[in-house]
């Protein structure tokens, strides 16, 4: 047990270490320390603002035990979504893995060591999503002692049920990596097919309630409450603890957590069984398995073409994340995938009867539809839609070490940054697109407004796309085991959300201050705002371009 | 040539890495730069290519200097950095036209030149893998053709034969005598002696950031013990 704590310490090290620590330079300052603790307050603070009013409407129905469960759902989902990607790179493409096979090991305190890993990486974010509701919920309905404790065994015990499983999918998967020949392929088809697995039976279990006839869910919500019934009977673990946290009796509590304690170290059994027998089989065929070969070797003379220098670097940068399975799905895919979503949403809010899709129709069929107000709206849905693309803010760290490359080439830093941004700016673009075209099918605005809209919105997505490369530049992640890290293990992925929150409520503010102006005028204003911003970091960057530089080395 | 001019570099306040370094490569030299482990030849070598800022002084790439006019310093050098992970996703082809293309190639000196650097590191015909599915001495070979593209005036190589098999080493200590015969310089570090002592015109030692020994072999051996080995006389001047 020595030794899987020893690893798993390691692997933390490894995992969250930044270039300061390999340097040689203390990492801890109370700057930093107090950056992180008022993010995480911010955080907290947004959880707790929407959490309160949920729960606040739901005591008044006295329906709050529905938040109990909601919140449990939340923590499941999470798990089982930061585990597809987690533990795909965790247990496989991390680079210390081909150091780890020769030292005198067993398996299991390798695989324990990892699962350790996944399951902190995990808690940190449970805890703050999680925890922070659960305690508000205690607090408003004036729980006891015995509901805390019970609440910390919930959030302790519900993630491991779903990081098991889904590792378990991923190794089944993995086993096949040795018959392949080309890694990179596999590692994202494979990270598709557990997106796809996962998604095709969430949809099945939601179908499952949906059949609810109206008299039902009536029904239901005039039972005293009814409506936790919604929530219950998909997953039994979050069902015992549901129950546990809700109840008044102190047996049921105890029984409840046993059960979910039982069926944890039953699926902890049965997770080291299987993965004693499969991991290592993947674990192997994957580093071994070596990147595609092609069998042509000759050079097509249209191989040796020279092209701008422009193309060329963009070219590279795209090629990189393209052919980087965890760069590809969480840089571009997110452009592209978002929108789809929307689109199946918005299809399907179509194509059902009873929804709100209708109503919101019709409401906006009563309003102005080329108004100030409709057209900040669509502007903050796009913010919020764009601060899922990644291609900036990890457009330096995504190097890694041979980001000194940037500083030795005889080409301005200025112009390397500016070819850094533009996939970030065409994804951002995309987005856009797709998402004014949805627009434009619910409301039909004037061409002239969707242009104008388009125009701002690209803007914006400059600014960002700027901003991001900043950030990046400030706080690279150059030192890392494994591409995930980038993505996944790196603070700096929060500023793009900040960014899209800040916007929002310059958007926001925007509509109070100009409720009544007229529509081009308003997005005229808007518009000469953000190019403001925008012209001033671009003068920074370029200003600064040798300074920004000063942490790649 | 490269001129390193009362050069000092701190990491941490009031502790020099790199104490009042003053050094001349001249045209139609090899020069090796030797030192133990963390001595400072890395941190020598980023500066001279503008991957670390100067603290003190200058660094001159044939007169341009490397603070003040970067971008003109940059193209009268190629540099083979220590890791030769670069680059990963691409496939030798496209890393080599992408070299080309930074660094202004002609198109018609492209083929020739790829082929010509190619076929004698005997890579020629993995240019259509990625470089991920190379070994390490591949990926040390694609990366100095990737420098040697656009024939450089000066070479700067850090570690230059880690990774490299007998022949490829061989021929590349072969293109290195060749190159400074034309009259242009190569600048590299080593930790393997007897390399520096067969190939170079003269060696610099460093120790603790500071420039211990200058000077061809017959110097040094005048200089310290004339019937030491190599060996023997690196680790006097490093451990004094």
């Amino acid at each position: 047990m020595d030794k899987v704590i020893k690893l798993t310490k390691i692997f933390l090290k490894n995992s969250f270490s930044n270039m300061n620590a390999r340097m040689g330079i203390s990492t801890k300052s109370k700057a930093k320390f107090f950056v992180y603790a008022l993010l995480i307050l911010y955080f907290a603070g947004i959880i707790i603002f929407l959490g309160y009013n949920l729960l606040d409407g739901l005591i008044q129905i006295h329906q709050e035990t529905i938040f109990v469960g909601m919140i449990l759902f939340l923590i499941f989902g999470l798990a089982v979504l930061q585990t597809i990607f987690s533990s795909i790179n965790i247990l496989y493409f991390t680079k210390d893995n081909e150091y780890l096979l020769p030292l005198p090991l067993k398996p299991y305190q390798i695989i324990l060591a990892r699962t350790n890993v996944m399951l902190i990486v995990e808690y940190v974010i449970i805890f703050l999503l999680g925890l922070v509701p659960l305690v508000m919920y205690g607090i408003l309905t004036g729980a006891g002692v015995i509901y805390y404790i019970t609440m910390l065994f919930a959030v302790i015990l519900l993630p491991i049920l779903p990081v098991l499983l889904i590792s378990i999918i991923v190794m089944i998967i993995m086993s096949f990596a040795r018959l392949t020949k080309n890694r990179n392929r596999f590692q994202l088809i494979a990270s598709l097919l557990v997106l796809a697995i996962i998604l095709i039976f969430s949809t099945s279990m939601s179908g499952v309630k949906q059949n609810v006839s109206n008299e039902e869910m009536a029904q239901m919500l005039v039972q005293a409450n009814g409506m936790i019934d919604i929530v219950k009977g998909y997953i039994p673990t979050v069902d015992y603890l549901i129950e546990a946290l809700t109840t008044n009796s102190l047996f049921t509590i105890i029984i409840e957590v046993l059960k979910t304690l039982a069926i944890t170290i039953i699926g902890f059994v049965l997770y080291m069984l299987i993965a004693q027998k499969i991991y290592f089989k993947g674990l192997v065929g994957n580093l071994f398995g070596g990147g595609a070969k092609s069998a042509n070797k000759q050079i097509n003379q249209n191989q040796y073409k020279n092209s701008k220098l422009y193309k060329s670097y963009i070219g590279k940068e795209f090629k990189s994340m393209i052919r980087t399975p965890v760069f590809l799905m969480q840089c571009l895919l997110p452009a592209v995938l978002i929108p789809i979503v929307m689109i199946v949403v918005a299809f399907a809010g179509i194509n059902s009867e009873e929804n709100g899709f209708q109503e919101l129709s019709q409401m906006l069929s009563s309003m102005q539809i080329n108004s100030f107000i409709v057209v900040c709206v669509i502007l903050g849905i796009i913010q919020f839609f764009t601060m899922f693309i990644y291609v900036s803010i990890t457009a330096v760290s995504r190097d890694g070490e041979n980001a000194v490359f940037m500083k030795y080439i005889p080409v301005s830093l200025y112009k390397q940054y500016i070819y850094k941004i533009v996939p970030n700016i065409l994804m951002n673009i995309i987005t856009i697109v797709v998402t004014l075209a949805i627009a434009q099918y619910i409301v039909h605005l004037p061409i002239i407004t969707l242009i104008l809209l388009f125009v701002v919105s690209t803007i914006i997505a400059i600014l960002q796309s700027l901003l991001m490369l900043i950030v990046d530049l400030k706080r690279p992640k150059l030192s890392w085991d494994s591409e995930y890290a980038v993505v996944k293990q790196n603070f700096n992925l929060i500023f793009p959300i900040i960014f899209s929150m800040i916007n929002i409520a310059i958007i926001v503010g925007a509509v109070y201050l100009l409720n009544d102006i007229n529509v081009y005028l308003g997005i005229l204003i808007l518009g000469i705002i953000f190019t403001m911003f925008t012209v001033i970091t671009n003068k920074y960057l370029k200003n600064k371009q040798y300074d920004l530089a000063n942490k790649i080395m | 040539m490269i001129e390193i001019k009362n050069v000092s570099k701190s990491y941490v306040k009031g502790k020099k890495s790199i104490d009042d370094i003053n050094l001349e490569i001249k045209n139609g030299e090899i020069f090796g730069f030797l030192g133990p482990n963390g001595a400072g030849k890395t941190t020598t070598i980023r500066m001279i290519t503008g991957i670390l800022n100067i603290d003190e002084g200058d660094i001159l790439i044939d007169g341009k200097s490397i603070t003040k006019e970067p971008l003109e310093a940059k193209k009268n050098f190629g540099f083979v950095p220590d890791s030769p992970d670069m680059f990963l996703k691409l496939k030798g082809i496209e890393y080599l036209m992408f070299m080309a293309d930074v660094y202004d190639v002609p198109q018609d000196k492209r083929k020739q030149k790829i082929e010509e650097l190619t076929k004698k590191f005997e890579i020629y015909n993995e240019l259509n893998n990625q470089i991920q599915s190379y070994s390490h001495g591949m990926r040390q070979k694609i990366v100095i053709c990737g420098a040697l593209l656009s024939e450089p005036k000066n070479w700067i190589l850090d570690e230059p034969m880690t990774g490299l098999d007998p022949k490829s080493s061989y021929d590349l200590k072969e293109m290195m005598r060749e190159h400074a015969k034309s009259g242009k310089t190569v600048f590299f570090s080593t930790h393997i002696l007897e390399v520096a002592e067969k190939l170079c015109d003269r060696v610099g030692i460093i120790n603790n950031g500071k420039l211990v020994f200058v000077g061809t072999f017959d110097e040094m051996k005048q200089k310290f013990k004339e019937n030491a080995s190599l060996e023997d006389l690196f680790l006097e001047i490093t451990e004094k």
